[in-house]
């Protein structure tokens, strides 16, 4: 994971979003209660954040915009090559791999936030029950199971909101495996690169 | 020397502040917008709520757009200083060496045009007062100036010359 030359540092969007994102994540992992008003609206808050981000990924600047970094699997089998070869590219943005990471992440929170939400209704309320659910509701979130497919159905039983909590936890799951990688990676480019990739992710400080 | 484009790197920074706060209110005034949609037929409290929702989604928009004119400025701002200080740094190697200035006197007349008087380049050089004041007088002597200020005018006109006028071959030479 790459960052741009030796002192291009991310733009200040790039970096508050993914702080905040971080700082979510770890909340609602850590310290709120599973399903508690305070996971939902902290959820809503990633919700909001990660919009933002992809906002900027259309207007933002060039290499925090998409098309810098395009997930291409070819790409990244071509940056692998580079690895072993010992040669060190410049990339304007994410390099290849970490680019895979990124959207592997991105549409990892987007699965925990769809369930998150259809277990939660709006508005944002903690553990919510079938009873005072409204019907419109309730029909919205069939459509949302019959797109997340088989995995849902798992649950057993037949009822959606087992279904919902079981992605969102298979979700959360493939979610901190993610994040494993994608420190190691950090890690790994840094020793490879002798770049500061992280200093280009953290406030400027002077 | 970068105190504009740190100015506009600090504005960039605290309109993102506010840009994500604009985008989580955003996003709760919109979720409960959808809740009530669902819960009740839209009427004219609803659809004012709705406009509300979707002016503070434009403004996100805007927001975000201006962030990034803010970010670009800067960089251009930082590359524009960064040529002027090569351009500087190439003047002022050129002159010193016309000067004929000795290794000491330049790193005294360095200091000097970085703003320092005689007593900080005394500590910053371990020197003694006396000795900078000498040094200094040759360095004016061979520039061809009579004080600090005139020698740092010499630098100043002269970058001001080459970037507007493009004469300052000729100009330059007309010292203070
Ligand atoms: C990315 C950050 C998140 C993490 C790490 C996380 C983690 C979890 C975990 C571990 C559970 C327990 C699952 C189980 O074993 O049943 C849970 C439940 C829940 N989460 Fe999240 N979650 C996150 C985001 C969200 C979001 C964005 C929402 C909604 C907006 C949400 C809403 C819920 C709800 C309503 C439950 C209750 C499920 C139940 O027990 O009925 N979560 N979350
Ligand atoms: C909850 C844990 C984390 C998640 C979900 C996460 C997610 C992400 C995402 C989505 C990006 C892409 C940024 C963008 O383009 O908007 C990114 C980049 C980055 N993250 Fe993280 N991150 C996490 C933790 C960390 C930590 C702990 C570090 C510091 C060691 C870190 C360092 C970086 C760096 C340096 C980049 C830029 C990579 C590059 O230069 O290509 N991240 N992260």
């Amino acid at each position: 994971m790459t960052a741009t030359t030796n002192t291009r540092r991310w733009d200040p969007v790039v970096k508050l979003t993914h702080w905040t994102i971080v700082a979510a994540i770890l909340a609602n992992a850590v310290i709120t209660e599973e399903g508690s008003a305070a996971h939902v609206w902290v959820g809503y808050a990633l919700a909001a954040i990660l919009a933002l981000r992809l906002l900027w990924g259309l207007i933002g600047p060039a290499e925090a915009r998409f098309t810098a970094f395009p997930p291409s699997p070819v790409r990244a089998l071509r940056h692998i090559g580079e690895i072993r070869r010992g040669e060190q590219a410049e990339h304007a943005s994410h390099n290849p791999l970490g680019a895979l990471m990124v959207y592997a992440i991105w549409s990892c929170l987007g699965v925990i936030i769809a369930t998150g939400i259809a277990m939660a209704g709006f508005p944002p309320q903690g553990e919510s029950h079938e009873e005072d659910r409204p019907a419109a509701y309730a029909s919205a979130e069939y459509g949302e199971e019959s797109e997340e497919g088989e995995e849902a159905r798992e649950g057993g039983e037949g009822h959606e909101e087992d279904g919902m909590e079981e992605l969102h936890e298979v979700a959360v799951n493939l979610l901190y495996l993610l994040i494993v990688l994608h420190i190691a990676g950090v890690v790994f480019e840094t020793r490879r690169s002798g770049r500061q990739v992280v200093l280009a992710m953290l406030p400027r400080r002077r | 020397m970068q105190g504009r484009a740190r100015k506009l790197e600090h504005r960039a920074t605290a309109m993102t502040i506010v840009v994500a706060l604009q985008a989580l209110a955003a996003a709760f005034f919109l979720a409960d917008l959808a809740g009530d949609l669902a819960s009740e037929p839209a009427d004219g409290h609803l659809i004012v709520e709705g406009i509300a929702a979707v002016a503070l989604l434009i403004s996100v928009v805007l927001g975000a757009i201006q962030i990034r004119h803010l970010v670009l400025a800067a960089r251009a701002d930082e590359a524009a200083v960064a040529v002027a200080r090569g351009a500087l740094a190439q003047l002022v190697q050129l002159r010193f060496a016309q000067w004929h200035l000795t290794p000491a006197e330049a790193d005294v007349a360095l200091f000097a045009l970085k703003g320092c008087d005689v007593a900080e380049i005394a500590t910053l050089r371990g020197a003694a007062a006396g000795t900078v004041r000498a040094q200094l007088a040759r360095i004016y002597a061979k520039a061809g100036v009579a004080s600090h200020t005139a020698l740092l005018a010499l630098f100043v006109e002269e970058l001001i010359d080459t970037s507007l006028l493009h004469a300052a071959g000729t100009e330059g030479e007309k010292t203070a």
